[in-house]
């Protein structure tokens, strides 16, 4: 088959770790906003109970999209460091699926999260 | 003046002092010669054309991957020179490193011409045309001389033995940049590996090396833009075809010799 | 570790591809953003856990299970005040320099043309649009930290 059209390639991973970065450059500065002077709060009185839950209600997808950008981009991030770190063979398998098993569960609880506030 | 080098005798290595008198225009490797040839005959070194084109004498220099014989002892401004072999790279003696996986590395990347017709350059008509601002395209990275010392300054090489390497990254993208070349779909089961050119993180450190001013980082970000376009858009290059010149009917082996060519030399009148 | 390992020069590979020292201005840049990533990696897991804690909240309506979450970080005091600096610091400068290299290999900007080398080389990907990129990127970040820094000690009650 041409590898062409090979979609297990390493450039299929880089053009989603690309994609996601972009999106977050916009959407993590939308958080950081959230957290910053501009609300005209203190610090403290942004992480008020009633402004968080207003926040992760209000801006639900905005925040959906931070946090699977967020995990992918970052799991798979340490997974590429990890790997061009360790070697051996089955080292690299158990740091795959240990970083899937991760991605799996911080998607399952943000979500959860974002579902019932 | 002192200089530190690290030995290795095939099972230990130790830092050994030489004292040395050093001359204004003595490059490193000069002073390696001469503990060779007055103190040391053990001291192990590659070396060969001592003018930085023949990319033989390789090593670290006070922590920085440098042509021996290109690099003027008294410029280095140290009291104490340290001298290690190429990092990355298994030592074999002394400064003397093993360079086998390093060429297979740029022999993976097919640094060749491949042509989707290989008829057109085994049975070729006539050449294929570069013009001048094609040339520039990947001039550049043709300077290559092979002497590692970007694959010794590279961070993921120091992680990562198995990656391709700045190198061998460069000299694939001298020809997928060739217009003659349509070799980058061939190409793409090793640069587009889990070690190949998405393990260049673009620290630039190859390029602050190269003594020979190619550049690999930026050959690098090319080849990934390059990679992305053909994953993304399934773009190909446009390649340059065989000049059309007026077609030479092909001369068979056993032709009969063409007879001399007569010369005849017209008398010059005398005035 | 045997010697001869030790002469593969693969062993100190992460001191030795983690260390700037003596090399060029980019080799900083790379160090940083492998290490700001970690740290955002590492902080997002707990971050993901943290607020998690809103929603027991929110399902329990109870807003002291927020508020008690929020308790326990304060126990570190000055300490929980300077780990958010220092998170805030490495997500501004991974995304700067983060966009800073996906011009490069994405877009093939800052690089410069394919030249003829003259002597004395100096290669074009790490001349002066790429400098000024990274000063600006520098630049930029520092001042942001620094106001969000300014912003996290007022919390404290310091400023």
């Amino acid at each position: 088959m041409p590898s062409q059209y090979s979609l297990l390639k390493e450039s299929w991973v880089m053009i989603l770790m690309y994609t996601l970065a972009l999106i977050m450059i916009f959407v993590l500065t939308f958080h950081l906003l959230l957290v910053s002077p501009l609300t005209g709060k203190s610090f403290d009185e942004t992480l008020s109970y009633s402004f968080v839950v207003h926040n992760l209600t209000y801006y639900r997808i905005v925040f959906g999209l931070l946090l699977y950008a967020a995990v992918i981009h970052g799991m798979n991030g340490l997974r590429i460091i990890l790997l061009e770190w360790i070697h051996p063979k089955r080292a690299q398998w158990a740091i795959n699926l240990v970083i899937i098993a991760l991605i799996a569960v911080l998607l399952a609880i943000g979500t959860y999260t974002l579902i019932v506030v | 003046m002192k200089i530190r080098i690290r030995r290795f005798d095939g099972s230990k290595s130790w830092w050994q002092d030489y004292e040395v008198e050093a001359k204004e225009r003595d490059t490193v490797l000069d002073i390696l010669l001469k503990i060779r040839e007055r103190q040391d005959h053990t001291l192990a070194f590659r070396h060969s054309c001592q003018m930085g084109s023949c990319g033989s004498c390789g090593m670290v220099i006070n922590g920085k991957p440098s042509l021996a014989c290109q690099t003027r002892v008294l410029e280095l401004k140290t009291e104490l020179i340290r001298v290690e072999p190429l990092y990355n790279f298994p030592v074999l003696r002394d400064l003397v490193v093993d360079l086998t996986g390093f060429v297979g590395k740029h022999r993976a990347v097919k640094p060749w011409m491949i042509r989707r017709n290989p008829e057109e350059l085994e049975d070729a008509s006539s050449e294929f045309v570069v013009t001048p601002q094609q040339n520039m395209s990947f001039v550049q990275f043709d300077y290559c001389i092979m002497c590692g010392l970007c694959d010794a300054a590279c961070p993921t090489m120091a992680l990562d033995p198995l990656f391709l390497g700045p190198q061998a990254l460069a000299q694939a993208y001298r020809y997928v940049a060739d217009p003659r070349d349509e070799g980058l779909d061939d190409r793409l089961e090793v640069l587009d590996d889990a070690h190949g050119v998405w393990r260049c993180h673009f620290a630039g450190s190859c390029s602050y090396v190269c003594p020979k001013g190619v550049d690999p980082a930026k050959a690098i970000q090319f080849l990934k833009k390059d990679i992305l376009k053909r994953r993304l858009f399934r773009s190909k290059k446009e390649s340059s075809s065989p000049a059309t010149l007026p077609k030479v009917e092909k001369v068979p082996d056993n032709a009969p010799h063409p007879p001399p060519f007569d010369y005849k030399f017209e008398e010059v009148s005398q005035a | 570790m045997s010697s001869e390992e030790q002469e593969k020069g693969y062993k100190s590979g992460l001191i030795r591809s983690l260390n700037p020292k003596g090399f060029n201005l980019e080799r900083y840049t790379y160090m940083l953003h492998r290490i700001t990533g970690v740290i955002l990696a590492l902080y997002l897991i707990a971050h993901i856990f943290e607020i998690y804690h809103v929603g027991l909240a929110v399902l329990n309506n109870n807003p002291q299970i927020w508020y008690s979450t929020l308790a326990e970080l304060s126990s570190l005091g000055i300490l929980e005040q300077i780990g958010l600096w220092i998170v805030a610091g490495s997500a501004l400068y991974h995304g700067a320099n983060g966009l800073r290299l996906i011009l490069n290999e994405v877009f093939g900007m800052l690089l410069g043309k394919p030249v003829l080398p003259e002597y004395p080389y100096s290669p074009t990907s790490l001349s002066r649009p790429q400098k000024a990129a990274v000063y600006i990127i520098t630049a930029v970040v520092v001042a942001l930290w620094i106001w969000a820094g300014l912003y996290l000690l007022a919390g404290l009650g310091v400023i």
